[in-house]
């Protein structure tokens, strides 16, 4: 186990930056998750760190050691691809065994490990299969035996339950943070699934372009997102957003409807701004409510969301009270005052 | 009905073609068998009694078996030397994209054999090695290598990345990737790769030709025998291009499946 320190970190692909400068102090045991949309350069931020890919510029530290010229197999790192990767001609017990056996690890020590493995994870019985014999879900878990049993200083993760099906997922996505409870091995964890992030992550890092966005725990970002960015990804459904500007304490929206917002700063009057207010922040009120003009209802049983028409602008609100209206119908909805979030429309900045 | 009728014309089409390329041979077949008053007699006869005399003839009068052991021996060792180099410049081609490589090694497939003979010629004369098995062996290399290292490129391009990275993360070096996981895996193409390349060794005619004399003569050269006497031998000539294709034939059919599956393998993936 290790601390992974990525400091200044660039990548280019001949002329074409995709990485521009990105800190991330890891600490040892920490559960980080990358996450961000399509294309924002995780997986060749975490092929950087396993060394797949080579480092344009700054430097990753492994613990005190820099690793930027360090071949893959010399950093002691474990790595979990999305398709798995595994040997097709070696037997799910061969393929757990590969990395110990390459670093001539004596022959009990290897049988011990990974029938430890195999026990954690529940591949007892299969150990003399070939990979083609086994379900997706099961090659997943030899494919994180294959990363646990050599007790490696950090664990990579590159969308590892993205070719699962929805339910096998949300199983997974407790055992691995499980396993990482009771091995307490550090670990970068890519996703695009915001859900997963902050299901799992000690410490998310959001990610954008190829620069990173904001990092904190999961719920720091939910509740005081550093950006637009950051606000609109994480959470879902996703944060409403308003245009308009501050005046006198109150959010007054383009569409003219004035909205309370608790210690709105005084400095600000008249700036654009973006207003934001998370779906479950809107609160049902017949008697202060402002009206909204609903097109969509969707129950789910547990909460029911409402798309409507609010300030001039589509929103959704989550409501736990079950909303009996028609779509064309008005319902009389007030944000939260105390949970809105304010952005500089120019910067994208939170104010 | 149209469906039908095209289906007609597509079968017309592979009776047409599969009878282009097999009556030469079965023709090459029943003449082995006739003899020679037969094999000329105008219409060709059907019906006629068959004698195995020009295959006693090719094994007896000639020297057949050694040409066979020569044929061998230089196939094999040919093929070796191939795979042997082959395999290791195609990986490095699959994974390092040195497209412009493997174009060097495709031109000399391009290029006609005969302009090599002037060359080799006189290398192998000065060095002595006429009529000799080396000699053979490095000329037949040059038709086989870039069979091997064309269908392997495209062979391990298919083989995912992925494999390879999670081996180098695991710990293994390149050689160890290359011979542990690279190579089990590659079984289908190396038996295409082996097979065509040991056909094209068996079936050459213009090396052997001018390179070997007594000694290292191969079976093409046998045929040219029959040819050389005051008057053809066609029923000698026949008889041994049987015996000569027998064992290409049978090496292709027992592979057949990995052949066909291996060439597709490398052209799915451009
Ligand atoms: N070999 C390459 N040459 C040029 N550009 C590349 C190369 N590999 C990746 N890129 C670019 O780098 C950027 C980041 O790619 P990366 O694979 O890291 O994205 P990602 O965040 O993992 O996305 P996804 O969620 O789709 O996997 C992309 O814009 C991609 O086009
Ligand atoms: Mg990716």
């Amino acid at each position: 186990m290790a601390s992974l320190q990525i400091v200044d970190v660039r990548k280019a692909y001949g002329p074409t930056r995709v990485i521009h400068g990105v800190d991330i102090a890891i600490d040892d045991g920490e559960f980080v998750i990358l996450v961000g949309p399509s294309g924002c350069g995780k997986s060749t931020l975490l092929r950087m760190i396993a060394g797949l890919e080579s480092i344009t510029g700054g430097e990753i530290r492994i613990g005190p050691r820099v690793v930027n010229d360090v071949p893959p197999k010399d950093r002691d790192i474990a790595m979990v691809f999305q398709n798995y990767a595994l040997y097709p001609h070696m037997t799910v017990a061969e393929n757990m065994a590969f990395s110990m056996k390459l670093r001539k690890a004596p022959k009990p020590e290897i049988e011990k490990r990974v029938s430890e493995a195999a026990e954690i994870l529940g591949l007892t019985k299969l150990l003399d299969r070939y990979p083609r014999q086994l379900s997706g879900g099961q090659r997943q878990r030899v494919a994180m035996g294959r990363a646990i049993v050599r007790d490696p200083q950090v664990f990579l993760f590159d969308e590892p339950l993205s070719n699962l099906d929805a339910k096998l997922r949300v199983q997974m996505r407790t055992e691995i943070k499980q396993l990482h409870q009771r091995l307490k091995t550090t670990t970068v964890y890519v996703t695009h699934d915001q859900i997963e992030a902050m299901t799992m992550a000690d410490k998310i890092v959001v990610m954008h372009d190829g620069v990173v966005e904001q990092i904190g725990a999961p719920l720091e970002l939910y509740d005081r997102p550093a950006n637009l960015f950051v606000a609109g990804f994480i959470g879902s459904p996703s944060m409403n957003f308003l245009k308009g500007h501050l005046q006198g304490g109150r959010f007054v929206s383009d569409s003219g409807i004035a909205l309370p917002v608790a210690n709105a700063p005084a400095a600000s009057d008249g700036k654009p701004i973006i207003y934001g207010i998370r779906p479950e922040h809107f609160i049902l009120d017949d008697t202060n409510g402002l009206s909204a003009e609903v097109s969509v209802v969707e129950p789910t049983g547990s909460e029911t969301q409402v798309f409507a028409k609010f300030a001039g602008s589509d929103v959704v609100g989550v409501f736990r009270e079950r909303v009996n209206a028609k779509p064309g119908q008005q319902i009389r909805v007030i944000p939260d005052p105390n949970l809105g979030h304010l952005f500089d429309e120019q910067t994208g900045k939170r104010i | 009905m149209k469906a039908v009728g095209l289906r007609i014309l597509f079968y017309l089409a592979v009776v047409l073609l599969a009878l282009i390329v097999l009556l030469p041979f079965l023709w090459m077949l029943i003449s082995s068998l006739k003899t020679q008053i037969d094999i000329v007699a105008w219409p060709p006869k059907f019906i006629f009694s068959p004698t195995l005399q020009n295959y006693y003839k090719v094994f007896g009068e000639q020297d057949f078996i050694r040409y066979f052991i020569n044929s061998t021996i230089v196939a094999v060792f040919a093929v070796g030397v191939s795979l042997l180099l082959g395999l290791p410049a195609a990986y490095s081609i699959a994974r390092f994209s040195q497209r412009r490589l493997a174009m060097v090694i495709l031109l000399a497939r391009l290029m006609p054999g005969i302009s090599f003979l002037m060359p080799w010629y006189i290398i192998f004369s000065r060095l002595g090695l006429m009529d000799s098995y080396v000699a053979l062996v490095l000329s037949h290399v040059l038709i086989t290598l870039p069979i091997v290292v064309w269908i392997m490129s495209s062979y391990f391009e298919t083989i995912p990345l992925e494999l390879e990275e999670s081996a180098m993360v695991d710990g293994a070096s390149r050689h160890y990737i290359f011979l542990k996981i690279i190579l089990p895996l590659s079984g289908p193409g190396i038996i295409t790769a082996t097979t065509l390349s040991f056909i094209f060794s068996w079936n050459n005619f213009l090396f052997s030709q001018v390179l070997s004399m007594e000694k290292t003569r191969t079976l093409p050269i046998a045929v040219f025998n029959f040819l050389s006497y005051a008057d053809i031998d066609w029923g000698g000539v026949m008889a041994a291009s049987v015996a000569i294709m027998a064992p290409a034939l049978v090496l292709t059919m027992i592979f057949q499946r990995y052949v066909v599956s291996g060439l597709t393998m490398g052209a799915v993936k451009g």
